[in-house]
């Protein structure tokens, strides 16, 4: 009788829907009567007559259980398993380890090298019948895990490309920094806390002189933020304003947003801050609601928050939102914020706060805005200890290189 | 296939059939296969028990305890333990003898094997 090849498939391997079984033993008589207890079981068999062979059986067929022999030539069964286990594509493979050890210590070897169960040399063909059938009924979850895992894979990269996509969007309403009008420059920082974020900011050019510039922050992270706050960018824009509000009032263009945003079933609302300059007649004009992150820092050094306690938008349509004025002047610099920015906790709990904040902005003085504007995120994120925000954070420097004479 | 054999003390044909589901065919092919390997294994086991190689020897008596577990021979089957557990612990003191006793059981399954088959 010829000796049989070093890897057998006993069936064909077109007859797919089949469960398949690969017997790796060196010993054939034994391995003979294995397969042919497990081929009247209705499983499809592959055999091998060594660890390699068996190895390379098993990145090829992909069977449902591999039961393989302790003891062989050049690859043992346990150096079979490690193999296995560190071999990404393979890792989930079912392994039933045959051996004649029935020593604890032995056992216990065996699975920590990489065997799922034992089967002893001497079991009956009940025993063999279980134990085949317990793998299989693992091996059978497990594909379904790994199906359903891959699924969900596919699924999260779609989103993400999604996410990607929105996010792209998102950051188009973005004003490019630069001159925004003779003598006034901006430059901004945009950090969203999951690839997609609810804090927008944007300028608005009411005429060759004056311009309003505002930063709103929408309750909650992710999609629905970032579709409310496009939606909220659209209201801002320069016609729609002047359609529904008539006024570049900041106070009278809060109070009529609250009216159109209301809270929404969740809950979810908008802070906002929304700033007019008026670089002819040297005043920066101001409303906010229920939003903190603005403030002004003066060429002589005094900083000064321009803060208002009052509901942000959508708590109460009656609510009427005032405008502030106050006179600016050459090397003024206006920062508006998010809260994210000042909110920012270190690995104690301890928050950074607007204190620190302002800190940092009297620290860097009036070096080049870029590098406060990019000198505060960094401390921010020194302070927090890690670079990903919890929250959104948005910083948009404002300064005025020089007054254009009204005269 | 004869059954003279079933009541000798060698090897119990009713319980080797019965692990191959009285697949007379398959245990034709099975004793075809050790008829072929096992006097080789025992060779080896011959020649390592000569060169005084532990390992060796474990490891033919081992591939031999395989094949003879399937047939039911509890003589020859603890003959074969006897030398690979004493080869697994290193010590081939008795080496020759437990070997000489393996022969003589591993023969008579050969034996009684063949007249099965026919």
């Amino acid at each position: 009788m010829p000796i049989p090849a070093a890897v057998t498939t006993f069936r064909n391997a077109a007859e797919d829907g089949l469960r398949t079984v690969l017997v790796v033993d060196d010993e054939p008589t034994a391995r003979m009567a294995l397969a042919s207890r497990l081929k009247r079981l209705g499983y499809r068999v592959i055999e091998a007559g060594d660890g390699k062979a068996g190895l390379e059986a098993l990145r090829r067929e992909r069977p449902d259980l591999t039961i393989l022999d302790w003891m062989m030539p050049e690859m043992d069964g346990p150096s079979f398993c490690e193999q296995v286990r560190q071999d990404p594509e393979l890792l989930s493979s079912q392994i039933l380890m045959m051996t004649s050890h029935d020593r604890p210590e032995q056992i216990a070897e065996g699975l920590a090298r990489g065997a799922d169960d034992f089967l002893s040399k001497a079991a009956s063909k009940y025993e063999i019948t279980a134990r085949v059938q317990a793998g299989m009924r693992t091996a059978t979850l497990i594909q379904r895990l790994e199906d359903v895992t891959e699924q969900i894979r596919r699924k999260q990269e779609v989103l993400e490309r999604e996410l990607q996509s929105a996010a792209h969007y998102v950051e188009s309403l973005l004003p490019a920094p630069g001159t925004l009008l003779p003598g006034v420059q901006m430059v901004h920082a945009y950090r969203p806390s999951l690839g997609l974020g609810g804090d927008l900011f944007n300028v608005v050019p009411w005429s060759e002189d004056v311009m309003g510039l505002y930063l709103l922050d929408a309750s909650g992270h992710g999609v629905s933020s970032a579709l409310r706050s496009a939606s909220f960018s659209t209201f801002l824009r320069r016609g729609n304003l002047l359609h529904h509000v008539g006024s570049n009032d900041p106070g009278a263009i809060l109070t009529e947003a609250n009216k159109q945003f209301p809270l929404t079933e969740d809950g979810n609302y908008f802070t906002i801050i929304f700033a007019r300059l008026d670089v002819r007649a040297r005043t920066l004009s101001y409303a906010t609601a229920g939003h903190n992150g603005a403030l002004l820092h003066r060429r002589s050094g005094e900083v000064r928050w321009m803060t208002k306690p009052n509901l942000p938008l959508g708590f109460d349509p009656s609510t009427t939102y005032l405008m502030e004025e106050l006179p600016i002047g050459s090397d003024d610099r206006l920062y508006l914020l998010s809260d994210g920015l000042y909110e920012v906790p270190a690995s104690n709990g301890e928050l950074w706060g607007q204190d620190r904040l302002e800190q940092t902005v009297r620290t860097f003085g009036h070096r080049p805005l870029a590098e406060v504007v990019s000198g505060t995120i960094a401390e921010a994120i020194r302070w927090q200890g890690h670079e990903h925000f919890p929250d959104d954070v948005a910083m948009m420097g404002v300064e005025l290189t020089e007054m254009v004479s009204h005269e | 296939m004869s059954e003279r054999l079933h009541h000798d003390s060698v090897f119990s044909l009713e319980e080797a059939l019965a692990r191959v589901d009285d697949d007379r065919e398959t245990f034709q092919m099975m004793i075809e296969l050790f008829m072929e390997h096992g006097p080789k294994d025992l060779a080896d086991a011959q020649a390592a028990v000569g060169a005084g190689n532990a390992a060796g020897v474990a490891r033919s008596s081992h591939r031999l305890k395989g094949a003879i577990l399937q047939f039911c021979a509890p003589a020859a089957l603890q003959a074969c333990k006897a030398l690979e557990e004493s080869a697994k612990a290193g010590n081939l003191a008795h080496g020759e003898r437990l070997y000489a006793a393996l022969e003589l059981e591993f023969h008579r399954l050969l034996a009684a094997l063949r007249q099965a088959r026919d």
